[in-house]
């Protein structure tokens, strides 16, 4: 048809650019996953499946995506919560609800890597506000970055901190956009607040949250600055991420043979899981909704 | 000039939207599709001015086949439902858009858009934004865009539905202005609502399911169906069509209602048929066919009448307001003359004489 | 609304207000301080707990000694980052506008999968990345520079700007495109003269979220840049090292900052007035 001919203009100039840059990094990773290059033997040699038989067998990778789930899908249920929490409050009937609205959207705006940098400050153990307000409830001092658990856990504050913002906007625009007709039918039918949350709010906007927590969890797998700059993967390894550890294998010690298997491993499992979650959620929150 | 189609076919996802459609249009004349939703109007008009290519068949202009030539060098202007205007100009760059794609000269377009806006009423408003128009000073923006290119083919797809009733009948008297006084564009108009067509009183084009079911002036096609199916389409409400036959002593309808044969029917071969009325042909009376109300439609001062005798449920257009209750007896009388039949299959077998 | 819901409502808000602003306060209380203010203990109110000083902020102009000379930085990260939000931007939106519009195939490949292809280049983590683009920048001897710094910048954001604006040019009524059409405007002519111009609050979110993402990058930036280009990020963290000195660090993330606040403002006008969803009526 006519109209065809001009179509190529539009998505070419984008698909070319973006391949160019894109596909070198691509096929160079893959190409040297089956190569030995570290310190001691630079280059493109040939040892075929060795890099990956090892990674099969390495434990630390595996145990690696255990922790990053933990991390991943932590952090993003209770940015979500949190976030629909918030958008819920602020959206309409509030005092000074502009200041609140831009005042909770100020985390995201922020660099990653600097506000990590104070929050390491924060948690120090003894000249950190974080222990300080402790002691002044009267609970005892935590080691919040000399502890595995507690490590886990300041880094999913901290980013969740950082990126509640982004599921309040997505959930606060989402909620501004939805008609209002639902909403007075139902007042209509006597229903009350949370009624009309389970059986009108949620569902209509069930595909924006689908959409935002796809985003975020694509986002925060590939965490890597608040590890780096806070606990540097500790202690010993226990918020040791999968692409944390991919960094210590590639850039510290060297073994970019080796670190380019673990990164397209990394990709494939990365990539199935998140069409698998995708998928798994696109159909739980439709089920929610028939079940109306 | 003349716009000829000539089997035209495009489908999608299996569904006929247009089957095997042909036709040929002439300059200067004005045509009016009918057809309810998903008939295929849109896809029609989308095919005639390229914005969809069929999937088989051909347009012609003047013999010329029109498939090569893309969308943005025909000559086809389109007025849609939604009011659709470019949003960020003014009502004057909105209808000077077209004008200067073709680089004419500023005092040129000047005098186009002025003369224009005259014409359509819209010569106050020419530095607004359509977003501060109503919905009908919006559609006028978009006519007076469709009309001041002056192009071959000008289509209106169901342009006054979104309109309130008083406005859709002052626009449709200027539609028939501005069609009337011009020769040059072919008009293509397509509605939902038979009434329209009526009363633009132009060529009509039935469309049902995709295809083309009749072709004819509004008044042929209201006197003489070509089958049910147009029957149905072109009358609003729906002629009412009851199953029955002819024998040798008169018309049936149902087991019990008989009435005497008609005489424009004489010619008929007896055997099955299924009759036709119009609502606003049946009247209440003293005596005629028992029925019981189902439903009374007050609208303004007219009354659609639901009834029922029986299987045999009509529709009666009385005028005058009729507040008759649920299940009250009513007699209501049909007139013989004024029946049409067809023959089991859905083809006109004989209508009334002169008008129906 | 009872009382008691009230309460609760503005209680929560609150607190989490507080939680939000908490660790830029502490930024900002730590910024005047010495190091006596801060060996003892944490402290928290100038005068009554610790002598202010302008140590700090004296020290984001100088180089040495703690100091880190945030100027050049500065530039560079708004020069990178505006540099690759706008090509992003125009590639992205052009190939959103196809994606919206049109029919692709080729082979088994239509328009979702193109969509997704752009999209699913987030999935990759900076660190898989960052030892070939090493060598790619290499080898066209663009290490260190902004001009490298910038290629790398729009393969990361490029997809966000597809992402947005294909959901967004979904709202727009395709009658517009064609009534373009129709008036004698070619697919590109429709696009330029017609659709962007109505466009205005999917680019600002585009751009918005370009600009973020972009400023805010630091692992890139930290394998891509050494001495000559130095981006904000880099320049704060590389002080993170073992002597903090934690006034100068709260400082100069503060400063660094204070832009994208007023990002932040714009945002929440257009969430506002409910162009976010990008409905055009």
């Amino acid at each position: 048809m006519s109209v065809d001919r001009g179509k190529l203009v539009f998505v070419l100039p984008g698909l070319i650019v973006l391949v160019a840059i894109i596909l070198f990094p691509l096929l160079f990773t893959i190409r040297v996953s089956f190569s030995g290059w570290d310190v001691a033997q630079p280059g493109l040699d040939w040892i075929g499946l060795a890099n990956y038989l090892r990674l099969a067998e390495d434990t630390r990778f595996w145990e690696s995506f255990a922790r990053l789930a933990v991390m991943a899908i932590g952090s993003v249920a209770l940015e979500y919560l949190l976030g629909f929490g918030l958008a819920l409050l602020v959206w309409r009937d509030v005092r000074a609800g502009r200041f609140f609205r831009v005042l909770f959207l100020i985390p995201m705006m922020t660099t990653p890597v600097i506000m990590a940098v104070i929050w390491r400050t924060v948690f120090h153990e003894s000249l950190g506000p974080a222990n300080d307000l402790l002691r002044l409830l009267g609970i005892a001092s935590l080691p919040w970055l000399s502890d595995a658990a507690l490590a886990m856990t300041s880094v999913i504050i901290v980013e969740v901190w950082q990126w509640t913002p982004f599921m309040f906007l997505m959930l606060l625009a989402g909620l501004l956009s939805l008609p209002r007709e639902p909403f007075l039918a139902a007042a209509i039918d006597g229903a009350g607040p949370i009624r009309t949350f389970l059986r009108v709010t949620f569902p209509m906007i069930a595909p924006i949250s689908i959409g935002a927590i796809v985003i975020r969890l694509i986002e925060a797998s590939k965490i890597m600055d608040t590890v780096y700059v806070i606990t540097s993967g500790g202690p010993g390894t226990a918020t040791e991420t999968s692409s944390y550890y991919i960094f210590i294998r590639g850039l510290r010690d060297f073994q970019i043979g080796y670190a380019a298997s673990l990164s397209f491993t990394y990709l494939v499992i990365m990539a199935i899981s998140l069409t698998i979650i995708a998928k798994v959620l696109a159909r739980a929150m439709i089920v929610k909704d028939n079940a109306v | 000039m003349s716009l000829v189609s000539t089997e035209l076919t495009r489908r999608i996802d299996g569904i006929a939207h247009l089957d095997g459609i042909s036709c040929a249009l002439e300059r200067g004349r004005f045509y009016v599709v009918v057809g309810q939703t998903l008939s295929g109007k849109t896809s029609l008009l989308h095919a005639l001015a390229g914005l969809d290519a069929p999937d088989t068949g051909t347009i012609t202009l003047d013999g010329a086949d029109l498939a090569a030539v893309p969308v943005w060098s025909r000559s086809v202007s389109m007025v849609y439902q939604q009011f659709i205007n470019y949003p960020h100009l003014t009502v004057y760059e909105n209808i000077a858009f077209p004008l200067r794609r073709r680089r004419l000269a500023r005092a040129e377009i000047e005098r186009r858009v002025r003369a224009i806006a005259e014409t359509v009423g819209l010569a106050q408003l020419l530095a607004r934004l359509p977003g501060a128009l109503s919905g009908g000073q919006q559609q006028r923006v978009a006519l007076a865009r469709s009309l001041v290119k002056g192009s071959d083919l000008l289509l209106l797809d169901e342009p006054l539905v979104n309109l309130d009733y008083k406005l859709r009948e002052q626009l449709r008297e200027e539609f028939l202005n501005i069609f009337g006084a011009q020769s040059r564009s072919i008009v293509v108009y397509t509605t939902a609502d038979p009434n329209e067509a009526l009363l633009f009183d132009a060529e009509v084009l039935v469309m049902h399911e995709g295809r083309l079911l009749q072709v004819g002036s509004a008044q042929s096609v209201y006197a003489r169906p070509a089958t049910t199916t147009v029957a149905r389409i072109f009358s609003d409400p729906p002629m009412n069509l009851l199953p029955g036959s002819l024998d040798d002593s008169g018309l049936r309808l149902t087991d019990d209602v008989r009435l005497p044969r008609p005489r424009h029917l004489d010619s008929l071969r007896p055997g099955p048929y299924v009759f036709g009325i119009h609502p606003g042909d049946i009247t209440l009376g003293a005596s005629g066919i028992a029925t019981e109300v189902e439903l009374a439609e007050i609208s303004g001062s007219e009354t659609f009448l639901h009834v029922r005798h029986a299987q045999m449920r009509l529709v009666a257009h009385l005028s005058g307001v009729h507040a008759h209750a649920l299940g009250e007896n009513v007699q209501i009388a049909l007139d013989g003359a004024k029946l049409f039949a067809f023959a089991p299959e859905g083809g006109l077998a004989a209508a009334p004489a002169s008008g129906g | 609304m009872s009382a008691l819901y009230r309460a609760l409502k503005y209680a929560a808000i609150l607190l989490w207000s507080a939680f939000v602003i908490a660790p830029f306060l502490w930024a900002l209380t730590t910024s005047f301080k010495t190091a006596n203010g801060i060996t003892s203990g944490p402290t928290y109110i100038p005068w009554l707990q610790y002598e202010p000083s302008f140590e700090g902020w004296r020290l984001l102009f100088s180089s040495g000694g703690g100091g880190i000379a945030i100027a050049g930085p500065y530039l560079s990260s708004l020069v990178v980052t505006i540099s690759a939000s706008l090509i992003s931007l125009a590639l992205g939106t052009l190939a959103a506008y196809g994606l919206s519009r049109f029919t692709y195939r080729a082979g088994f490949v239509r328009n979702a999968d193109i969509t997704f292809f752009f999209i699913s280049q987030r999935i990759m983590p900076p660190v898989v990345l960052a030892i070939p683009f090493f060598l790619m920048l290499q080898f066209l001897g663009l290490l260190d520079t902004e001009v490298g710094l910038i290629i790398v910048y729009i393969a990361l954001l490029m997809p966000i700007a597809v992402w947005v604006m294909v959901d967004f040019f979904n709202t727009v009524p395709r009658e517009l495109d064609e009534s373009a059409m129709l008036d004698g405007c070619s697919p590109f002519e429709t696009f330029w003269r017609v659709i962007l111009p109505n466009s205005r609050p999917g680019l600002v979110v585009a751009g918005l979220f370009c600009l973020i993402f972009g400023w805010n990058d630091f692992f890139f930036a930290f394998t891509l840049t050494f001495t000559q280009t130095q981006l904000l990020p880099v320049a704060i963290v590389a002080l993170n090292s073992s002597v903090t000195p934690w006034w100068s660090l709260s400082a100069a993330a503060l400063v660094s900052v204070a832009p994208l606040v007023a990002v932040a403002f714009v945002l929440e006008s257009y969430l506002s007035r409910g162009n976010l969803a990008g409905a055009v009526r």
